[in-house]
């Protein structure tokens, strides 16, 4: 690209010999770009800034959906501070980030590595391509189909206390969805479940670009799988797990599907999420203005998040390049 | 931001329906409207969906030359968007809505809803439904009881006891006729290893047998205070603790199974359908499934001891203000309210408002009907318990949740559903 105002510009740069000509002002090499972005500008200010001003513009009134909105400044804001509910939902959140982000990323780069090093090496590739797509199914499912049946599954008259029957564990059957201690976590291992396949499908493409090369040299100097995959693999596709991180830590902090599908926030509020309360909020209390607060909390957070994510990768794309 | 309104609006129309845009009837003066777009949400085979089929037809007859655009619509649909749709200019002329202070009462508050106060009157809907069907009716500053009619019940729903009589029969129990009866019965049944009565915990049974405990140390006073906010109601005192406690007495002593609290409206319906509890204690609703699903005998009885039930008029006909047919609208709903409909309702399971239980042929739908018009002649429909506020539905769901799992004490979920009751009742009051 060039770049003639800044290297004129830069202290102890030579400057250019004079050809005689009247300089002429370099025409911006970029300016181009912005009619490519415009489309995707337009519908950005359609589909979220409009939608986004509109709703920070209702936290601040009180308003039942139809009528017009009575503005009441921050009022919203000071009641979501004291609203146990909302904390509650909030702690659930970290719920679901663990179970949507910290597990299935964990486990998934073991499943990928193992995958993709051993099972692919030692069986047909499509071995590793079956299992592959076994894990990536339930991200095919629609997640409220996914939700409904296991909430078959997982009901008191369902097929895992009809297997505890079976095998003579009766003891252990239990109402899974409806016990307040057990909803959390069985809730949290259904999107274990869902989200796996993400990941594993992520990691492995990941893996096809690694150099065979540094893998072969580490075992002829005698690396264990444990050592290639801690000292090849894990650095090899950082950029992939940022990536990985940062879209499931967003669909974790605004799930609701499947909270809908199998608890609708129950019981006693014990799998209540923010999405899920800000629906509950707006539709059904008919409060809009409150449901607002949430969404803009919510989305405030949410941004939070995907820019401290994104500067850490940049940092650790840096690092990596030697900057 | 009216724009954006606008647009939302368009927008959601435009997803609810898939009718053209292309305009209807006539233009303020709808003497020459010449189409009558109606909305409802009944299942083509519900006794209601029979009904208005039926109403359809005879409205046709006798208004040649008009066009009934029919479209039936998802209870859900409505309820989430009434609002916008009959805000815009392409919503129906006459359409099913939900009653209460938070649906009908809302959008009437707003001016969105046709006063229906001289027709009724005039075509006598106000001689034909009782004082407390008119309730649901009614609406002042959105509060339902008193002002102005906004809607038309031509059903009735109540919550009864359902009951196989075979195994009643088995197991030596008789229909109970008092509380201390009832309790007596679900004993028998709990020392033969059955559970005797069905819930889900996930959904409304459990906050409707509560409140018909509650009900069953409760009066109009009461109902009116919980309801329309008359006087203050305390979430501590009887009626309600006495049916917190006794809701919760009844889980500990097995009446209700522990493990239900996950369980949806829907499996406590097909467990009473498929024989395996005696009891339910649910809503006419139930009915016309139950007469052509259940293959051994049953029956039902009104909840033992009670005056007071958990009932209502079914959900409204009303007439957005911006319907361009309103005089048909009227029509409509006038043969609604005729006997030959009201009959068709009962014959198939339903609860007509106006109905007569000798043009009823079967004897067990004649009993259902005379039921309703027993609670309705003596002021005995007492709404349901999730009406007072928006959103109190899913309150009650969770706190009862916290019963069936003996999570929490009687004296925590009272507390629990007061303070969205409360702060629900000052929010619609403020104003």
């Amino acid at each position: 690209m060039a770049v003639p105002d800044t290297v004129a510009a830069r202290p102890g740069a030579t400057p250019s010999p004079p050809t005689g000509k009247t300089p002429r002002r370099p025409r911006r090499p970029d300016a181009g770009y912005w009619l490519y972005l415009l489309p995707g500008a337009v519908m950005f200010l359609l589909v979220i800034g409009g939608p986004l001003i509109y709703t920070g513009y209702l936290s601040l009134t009180r308003w039942s959906g139809v009528g017009d909105p009575s503005f009441i400044g921050l009022d919203n804001y000071r009641t979501l501070l004291t609203d146990d509910v909302f904390w509650t939902s909030f702690r659930n959140t970290i719920a679901m980030i663990v179970a949507m982000v910290v597990l299935p990323t964990l486990i998934g780069l073991v499943l990928a590595a193992v995958l993709f090093d051993t099972i692919g090496r030692r069986f047909r590739p499509r071995t590793a391509a079956a299992l592959r797509a076994a894990f990536y199914l339930p991200q095919v499912l629609p997640v409220v189909v996914a939700g409904i049946v296991w909430g078959w599954i997982l009901r008191p008259d369902g097929a895992l206390n009809g297997l505890f029957d079976a095998i003579g564990l009766g003891a252990l059957s239990h109402d899974w969805l409806g016990d307040p201690g057990t909803a959390l976590p069985v809730v949290m291992a259904v999107m274990i479940w869902v989200q796996l396949g993400y990941p594993v499908v992520v990691f492995m493409a990941a893996l096809e670009r690694v150099d065979p090369e540094l893998y072969e040299a580490a075992e002829i100097d005698g690396a264990g799988w444990w050592r290639r995959f801690r000292a090849i693999t894990l650095p090899q596709i950082r950029p992939e797990t940022f990536v990985v991180g940062l879209t499931c830590t967003i669909a974790a902090m605004k799930v609701f599907g499947p909270i809908y599908a199998l608890t609708r926030g129950g019981p006693e509020n014990a799998t209540n999420v923010p999405s899920y309360f800000a629906y509950f909020t707006f539709f059904k209390r008919l409060n809009v203005g409150y449901g607002s607060a949430i969404s803009m909390v919510l989305t405030l957070i949410i941004v939070v998040v995907a820019v401290l994510f994104i500067r850490a990768q940049n940092r650790a794309e840096r690092r990596d390049g030697g900057l | 931001m009216r724009r954006f309104r606008s647009v939302a609006v368009a927008a959601t129309v435009a997803a609810l329906t898939a009718t053209s845009l292309a305009a209807c009837g006539g233009d303020g003066d709808d003497s020459g409207a010449n189409v009558l777009k109606l909305w409802h949400y009944e299942s083509a085979n519900s006794a209601m969906g029979i009904a208005w089929d039926r109403a359809i037809e005879i409205f046709s007859d006798e208004h040649p030359g008009v066009e009934v655009r029919f479209e039936r619509k998802a209870f859900e649909q409505i309820q989430q968007n009434a609002g916008m749709i009959i805000n815009s200019a392409e919503g129906p002329d006459i359409m099913e809505y939900n009653k209460g202070n938070a649906t009908a009462g809302l959008l009437s508050s707003q001016g969105l809803l046709t006063d229906l106060t001289a027709e009724a009157t005039e075509r006598g809907w106000d001689k034909a439904l009782s004082p407390s069907l008119q309730t649901t009716a009614r609406y002042d500053k959105g509060v339902m009881g008193s002002g102005n009619w906004y809607g038309v019940p031509n059903y009735g729903e109540y919550v009864m006891v359902y009951y196989n009589k075979e195994l009643f029969a088995e197991h030596g129990v008789t229909v109970p006729t008092t509380l201390a009866e009832m309790t007596a019965a679900m004993d028998t049944f709990v020392a033969k290893g059955v559970t005797p009565l069905g819930m889900s915990g996930a959904e409304y049974p459990a906050g409707q047998l509560f409140y018909q405990l509650a009900l069953s140390r409760a009066d109009r006073d009461f109902v009116n205070d919980y309801q329309l906010y008359a006087n203050p109601v305390d979430f501590k005192a009887d009626p309600l603790r006495y049916g917190a406690e006794t809701f919760a007495e009844w889980v500990r002593r097995g009446y209700i199974a522990k493990d239900s609290a996950s369980l949806k409206a829907e499996d406590m319906g097909t467990s009473f359908i498929s024989g395996k509890v005696p009891m339910i204690v649910s809503g006419s609703w139930w009915y016309g499934r139950f007469k052509s699903e259940i293959s051994y005998d049953w029956d039902s009885f009104l909840f033992p001891g009670n005056t007071m039930h958990a009932g209502s008029s079914g959900n409204l006909w009303v007439v957005p203000e911006t319907s361009k047919a309103k005089n048909l609208a009227y029509d409509f709903i006038d043969i609604t309210m005729r006997p030959e409909i009201q009959a068709l309702i009962g014959n198939n399971g339903g609860v007509p408002v106006a109905g007569d239980p000798a043009a009823i042929s079967d004897e067990k739908d004649r009993k259902l009907i005379e039921n309703f018009n027993t609670i309705s002649g003596q002021d005995g429909l007492a709404f349901y318990p999730d009406w007072p506020v928006p959103g109190y539905y899913d309150v009650l769901v969770s706190g009862f949740q916290g019963l069936i799992n003996q999570s929490r004490s009687p004296e925590q979920v009272l507390d629990a559903i007061a303070k969205p009751y409360q702060d629900g009742v000052a929010e619609i009051t403020r104003d």
